[in-house]
């Protein structure tokens, strides 16, 4: 349902909410927050990274279980929202490592340990990235979708696991330290603001690759005329290649072959 | 079962007719500890304790080799045609291939178990049905992992690699607990944390079991 002019829509509310958190954030961190004690200035990284760290291991979930979907229903908006879920999760990983190896310069005197979290964080950053590479070299959309959805699945299977194992080890990353309740309201705000932005890049996202994939089963249905080429309605309504009975399914054309690759479809 | 044993045998029959893999295998195997354990300049008692975390590194390296193979191995001449006309399951095939890369991965740590034990003075017959435990769990949990990735790697054919890059992020889990597992069971008494480990391996072999039967339908579907 289209909202009318000046109605407020969920997806305006979360930007309007974006929109005040995340430099309400920027200006708590610098502003309210107090200096740490030890570590002076650099520890306010610490805002950034926690809420970074919490968004790319709810964006691994979301990509698992929309992998899940896609492979249950072949629904191409289940593989759209695990292809965002996915990009934006391993955005998130990135700047994890990032900022979690800046801390670790001034905490440590090291920029990298192989502390059980902070390995924890670099498998899931390299299974995310496998699972991008995977997508992107597999030789059609389609193809692509299904196997990418395969390792969502081994790897949201896997992260338990890697979690479990890697927690039985003595680490020394922090967990749950203790701090003043400002630095906790700060967090929290950093938290909110920061992952409303990683969501909004999510749901665009998300909208974005569906919509290539409308305007290429348009360009197809023009291209091809007929609806009797072996187009038929697919769970979610949509047209999909799935051919009538007893009709061979029509080639998929090159554009539609595109669609749902995670880098940009290139237009012809 | 009948079906599933000779699908077992074809591919045993296929490397004893012309060995490729499992040579190549033991020969990495091989070059891997080398590699590993004769650098290191440590006191006897280090090396004992590095021991277990690079005796199942040497096997997840060297076990890659077969475990990739055993889908790829199907695409020449045609054999992926025929294996697909035969009144299976992809589920049981998975077995099947499964069944072979076990043995596979027996037959190399057969080699390398007493070869690190060598090499780097680790007791490993202070606990053997323990140690024996770790290394048949161990073997399960790579080789069904594995199994299933190369079931995937098939349509992959424009990413060389594609199954180390998934193998060695999903697998690290079982090289810290078959590495902590035979550790502990090279101790003079068994620690409690040995049954710990030795659980978390049974239940990453039986999850990626699961896993691989329920999605390898997914992973070669054409």
């Amino acid at each position: 349902m289209n909202a009318g002019p000046g109605r407020l829509t969920a997806i305006g509310l979360v930007h309007l909410l974006a929109g005040i958190l995340a430099p309400a954030a920027v200006f708590a961190i610098f502003f309210l927050a107090p200096a740490e004690k030890t570590m002076g200035p650099v520890q306010r990284i610490l805002y950034l990274h926690v809420a970074v760290a919490w968004f790319a291991l709810g964006a691994c979930l979301v990509t698992g279980m929309a992998a899940g979907g896609y492979l249950l229903t072949r629904r191409p908006a289940w593989d759209h929202w695990s292809c965002a879920a996915a990009e934006t999760g391993w955005l998130a990983a990135t700047l994890t490592l990032i900022s979690g190896s800046l801390w670790a310069r001034a905490a440590w005197n090291t920029w990298w340990t192989w502390d059980p979290r902070l390995t924890t964080v670099f498998l899931l950053w390299a299974l995310y990235s496998a699972g991008l590479l995977i997508r992107a070299a597999a030789p059609d959309a389609q193809r692509g979708a299904r196997l990418a959805a395969v390792v969502a699945v081994v790897a949201l299977v896997d992260l338990p696991l890697i979690f479990l194992a890697t927690r039985w080890f003595r680490g020394m990353h922090p967990v749950a330290p203790a701090m003043p309740a400002v630095m906790r309201a700060v967090m929290g705000l950093g938290a909110a603001g920061f992952g409303l932005v990683l969501l909004l890049l999510l749901v665009h996202r998300r909208a974005q690759l569906g919509a290539a994939h409308r305007l290429d089963l348009l360009e197809w249905e023009a291209n091809d005329g007929e609806s009797d080429r072996g187009l038929c309605r697919s769970l979610d309504g949509s047209r999909a290649l799935c051919g009538a009975p007893g009709v061979a399914p029509a080639p998929a054309p090159q554009a539609y072959r595109d669609a749902g690759k995670c880098l940009p479809a290139a237009r012809r | 079962m009948r079906k599933l044993v000779f699908l077992i045998a074809k591919d045993l029959l296929g490397e004893w007719r012309l060995p490729r893999v499992w040579p190549a295998m033991v020969l990495v195997g091989l070059v891997v500890a080398a590699a590993l354990t004769l650098p290191l300049e440590v006191l006897p008692e280090q090396k004992r304790q590095l021991g277990p975390a690079l005796l199942w590194v040497a096997i997840l390296l060297a076990a890659m080799l077969a475990v990739e193979r055993s889908f790829a191995s199907e695409q020449q001449e045609g054999a992926w045609e025929g294996l697909r006309m035969y009144p299976l399951s992809m589920a049981a095939v998975y077995l099947a291939k499964l069944g072979a890369n076990v043995l596979a991965v027996v037959a190399l740590q057969a080699l390398l178990v007493p070869l690190f034990a060598v090499l780097t003075g680790l007791p490993l017959g202070t606990h053997p049905v323990a140690l024996m435990a770790v290394v048949v769990l161990g073997n399960v949990a790579i080789a069904s992992l594995g199994t299933l990735l190369s079931a995937l790697a098939m349509g992959l054919r424009q990413l060389p690699g594609a199954v180390a890059l998934l193998l060695l992020p999903a697998g690290v889990p079982v090289v810290l607990a078959a590495a902590e597992g035979t550790r502990l069971a090279a101790e003079p008494t068994l620690a409690p944390m040995f049954w710990r480990w030795l659980q978390f391996l049974g239940v990453f072999a039986a999850v990626f079991v699961a896993a691989g039967i329920v999605l390898v339908d997914f992973a070669v579907e054409e």
